[in-house]
C-alpha cells in the first residue's frame, strides 16, 4: 500500500510538471529548448510510477502509538527551530531545539537541560566568536 | 615518472600549515562520525560541506578535509563494530562477524589493531591505485564529446542503484525524482524561470548543500525516533599496542581483501559496502576450513576492513577523473565540488592539477595520521562510544542548521532543509535509494546541457547522440547491466515467494 500512495504521488508531481514544461517556449539556435528535457525526465518516471501503482513491493514497517508521536514531536521541533532561529536568535532556539530533542529521544530532564544550556553557548562561542561565523546571539523577539 | 613529479607538487601543496591541521581534523572528526552508530560517512560529509563553505576554504582545503573525514569514517565504522556489535556505519556490517565474537573472547584490542592495520593497507594501497589509474582515464575521457557524456550519464543513472539494488524500478524513480527537482530554477540557456511556482526564492533553484544536508542528516533524526532507545555495555580493551605476531595474523587476508575491494570500489554503484561483503565472502570461500569464521576469526575481521578502505579510495577515482560518483559519499563530495564551481572530469588534471595532486598526496598523509589514531590512541574513542545519543543527535542537529544558516542566512533555506529531511525519511523507508536522488540534483543541469550542446553541433538530429564508438559502447553497457539487474531482482522475488 505503501509503495501505491507514493507511486500516485509521484505520477501526481510527475503529470503536474510535464504539464507545466508545456509552457516553457524555445529560443533560437537550441532545438530542444527549455521544455524538452523536462519532458524525457518526467514521461518514464510517470511511466515507472504507474508500474509501482500496479505491481507495489513489500510495505514497510511504520511506526505507530508512542513512536509516531515522537516523530511527529521530532519534526514540529525541527521546523520551529527553522521558524524560530532568526526571531529568537541562535542561542535561545538552539537551547530549546537540543533541549526538546533530546528528551523526546529519552533524555532525563535534568540532563537534557544542562547538555541543552552547554551546547547552545559553546557552539555559539566556537563558531560566532573565535571561528568568526556570524550567528545571531539573541533574536528581535527577545531584546 | 609524469605521475612522480606530480606527485611531489602535490606533497607541497598537502605540506602547507592549513592542510596540514584540516588533514589532523578531519581524521580524527572522521574517526570519530564513523565510530558513532548513527552517523556514518554520507551524512558525516553532509554535515560538514556547510561549514567548510562557511569558511571559505578554497576547493583544495575543502576537498582535502573532507577526503580526510570520508577515510577517517571508514577506519571508525570499525570500532563500534567490533565494541558493541553495531555497526558504526554500513560498510562496517561486515566487521561486526567476527570482529564482536574476538572481542567478547577478550581480543577487543587485537581486534581493533589487526583491523586499524587492514584499513591502513586498504586504503594505502587504494591509495596507490589512484595515483596510477587516475591519470590514465583521466586521458581517456579527453576524448569524450557532449553525445558521450549525455550517454555517461545515462549509465551513471542506471547503474548507481548497484547489483544489488533492491528493486530498480525505485532506483531509477529516485533519479528521475532528483533530475525533476534539479530542473527548478532559471534555465541556463534561455532564463526562463521553470517550476518556480512565482517565488524568487527558487531562481537559483534548490541549493544541493541545503538539499543534502536535509536528505542525509534530519531524515537520520526521524529515522532515531523509531529505534528503541538502548544503552549498550562496552567491553573493557586490554593493552593497546599490539604484539607484532597479533598483526600478523591478518596481513595475507588484508592485501586480498584490498584487491577485491579497491575494484568493488571503482565499479560504479558498488561502493564500499559492496567491496567490504565481496573481501568477506572470498576470504571465507577461501579459508574456512575449520568452521572459524563467524567466531571470532582474525582474517574475518581483516579482510571487510582492508575491503571497504580499498573500494572508498577506488571510489574516488570516476569521481575525480569523469565527475560521475560511484558511491553515496562521493556524490556529496561532488556536489561540494560543484557548489565551488570545480568541475571535476577530465579537464581537471589539466586545468587544476595542485587540488587533484593536493588531494591525493594528502590521503597518503590522512592514512599516516588515521594509523596513529585507529591503534596507540584509539581508546579516546572507544571512551567517546559511551556519548549517549540523546546528546548526540540533537548536536548533530544544532551543527547542521548552524552550517546551512551560516551560508545564506536565510530561514527559507532551513525550511528546504527540513522538507528535504521528511523526503529522504520517506524514500529511506520505502527502499528508495537516496544517492541517485543526490546524482540527479547534481548532474541534472550538466546532462542536460550536454544534451542540448550535441544537438545544437547536429542541428536537431538526435542520430548524433549515438553516433560515437564511445556512446554506443556506454549505451551497450547501460542496457545489459539494466537487463541483468531486472533478471536478478525478478529472481529473488521468486525465491521469496517460494
Amino acid at each position: 500500500m505503501s509503495d501505491r500512495l507514493a507511486g500516485m504521488a509521484i505520477l501526481a508531481v510527475s503529470l503536474v510538471y510535464l504539464w507545466a514544461a508545456g509552457g516553457y517556449e524555445a529560443g533560437f539556435g537550441d532545438p530542444l529548448g527549455p521544455a524538452a528535457f523536462p519532458r524525457i525526465i518526467g514521461i518514464p518516471a510517470a511511466v515507472i510510477s504507474i508500474l509501482l501503482i500496479i505491481w507495489p513491493g513489500r510495505d514497510p514497517q511504520w511506526a505507530g502509538g508512542r513512536r509516531l508521536i515522537r516523530q511527529i514531536a521530532a519534526l514540529a521541533t525541527l521546523i520551529g527551530y527553522a521558524l524560530l532561529l532568526e526571531p529568537l536568535g541562535f542561542v535561545p532556539s538552539t537551547f530549546l531545539a537540543v533541549g526538546g530533542l533530546a528528551l523526546l529521544m529519552g533524555a532525563r530532564l535534568v540532563p537534557a537541560l544542562l547538555t541543552a544550556a552547554t551546547i547552545a553557548p559553546a557552539l555559539y562561542i566556537l563558531f560566532d566568536r573565535v571561528m568568526g561565523l556570524p550567528l545571531p546571539l539573541l533574536g528581535p523577539l527577545i531584546t | 615518472m609524469e605521475t612522480l613529479s606530480f606527485l611531489a607538487n602535490g606533497f607541497t601543496v598537502a605540506a602547507q600549515p592549513i592542510n596540514l591541521a584540516l588533514i589532523l581534523v578531519g581524521c580524527f572528526v572522521g574517526t570519530l562520525i564513523g565510530s558513532l552508530p548513527g552517523l556514518g560517512p554520507v551524512n558525516g560529509v553532509a554535515i560538514l560541506i556547510p561549514l567548510t563553505f562557511a569558511f571559505g576554504f578554497d576547493a583544495t582545503s575543502s576537498m582535502i578535509l573532507l577526503s580526510a573525514v570520508y577515510y577517517g569514517c571508514m577506519y571508525g565504522g570499525r570500532i563500534s563494530s567490533i565494541m558493541l556489535n553495531i555497526p558504526g556505519d554500513e560498510p562496517a556490517i561486515m566487521t561486526t562477524l567476527d570482529g564482536y565474537p574476538m572481542a567478547k573472547s577478550g581480543r577487543a584490542a587485537d581486534a581493533l589493531a589487526i583491523s586499524g592495520v587492514a584499513s591502513f593497507i586498504g586504503a594505502t594501497l587504494a591509495t596507490i591505485g589512484l595515483t596510477l589509474f587516475a591519470p590514465l582515464l583521466a586521458k581517456a575521457a579527453i576524448y569524450f564529446g557532449p553525445a558521450d557524456y549525455f550517454a555517461l550519464y545515462v549509465m551513471a543513472f542506471a547503474t548507481i542503484g548497484g547489483i544489488a539494488g533492491i528493486d530498480p524500478r525505485k532506483t531509477l524513480l529516485a533519479a528521475f525524482v532528483g533530475l525533476m527537482i534539479g530542473t527548478v530554477g532559471l534555465d541556463p540557456a534561455t532564463g526562463v524561470a521553470r517550476y518556480t511556482f512565482g517565488s524568487f526564492n527558487l531562481y537559483d533553484g534548490f541549493d544541493t548543500i541545503v538539499a543534502l544536508v536535509g536528505l542525509f542528516a534530519v531524515s537520520e533524526i526521524l529515522m532515531f525516533m523509531e529505534l528503541k532507545i538502548k544503552t549498550a555495555a562496552i567491553i573493557p580493551l586490554g593493552r593497546t599496542l599490539p604484539r607484532l605476531s597479533t598483526i600478523k595474523e591478518g596481513l595475507g587476508a588484508s592485501f586480498r581483501g584490498s584487491g577485491i575491494g579497491f575494484i568493488a570500489g571503482i565499479l560504479p554503484g558498488a561502493g564500499a559496502s559492496l567491496g567490504a561483503v565481496m573481501a568477506y565472502t572470498f576470504e571465507k570461500q577461501l579459508n574456512d576450513k575449520d568452521g572459524t569464521f563467524g567466531n571470532g576469526d582474525p582474517r574475518g575481521v581483516a579482510a571487510p576492513e582492508a575491503g571497504n578502505n580499498a573500494a572508498s579510495g577506488g571510489a574516488l577515482i570516476p569521481m575525480l577523473t569523469l565527475g560521475v560518483p560511484g558511491s553515496g559519499t562521493t556524490a556529496v563530495m561532488l556536489a561540494m565540488l560543484i557548489s565551488l564551481n570545480v568541475q571535476p572530469g577530465p579537464l581537471l588534471f589539466e586545468k587544476q592539477p595542485e587540488l587533484v595532486w593536493g588531494l591525493v598526496a594528502s590521503l597518503y598523509l590522512a592514512n599516516i595520521a588515521l594509523l596513529i589514531l585507529n591503534i596507540p590512541l584509539i581508546g579516546i574513542f572507544t571512551r567517546l562510544l559511551r556519548l549517549p545519543s540523546w546528546a548526540l543527535m540533537p548536536f548533530v542537529v544544532a551543527i547542521s542548521y548552524l552550517g546551512v544558516y551560516a551560508i545564506s542566512h536565510s530561514p527559507f533555506d532551513l525550511m528546504v532543509m527540513v522538507g528535504f529531511g521528511v523526503l529522504g525519511f520517506v524514500f529511506r523507508k520505502l527502499d528508495i535509494s537516496l544517492v541517485p536522488v543526490v546524482l540527479g540534483l547534481l548532474l541534472g543541469m550538466d546532462m542536460e546541457n550536454n544534451l542540448r550542446r550535441a544537438l545544437s553541433i547536429s542541428g536537431g538530429d538526435p542520430s548524433i547522440l549515438i553516433e560515437s564508438p564511445i556512446s554506443i559502447g556506454l549505451y551497450i553497457v547501460t542496457g545489459a547491466f539494466l537487463v541483468f539487474s531486472i533478471y536478478l531482482s525478478t529472481r529473488s522475488h521468486k525465491r521469496r515467494d517460494v
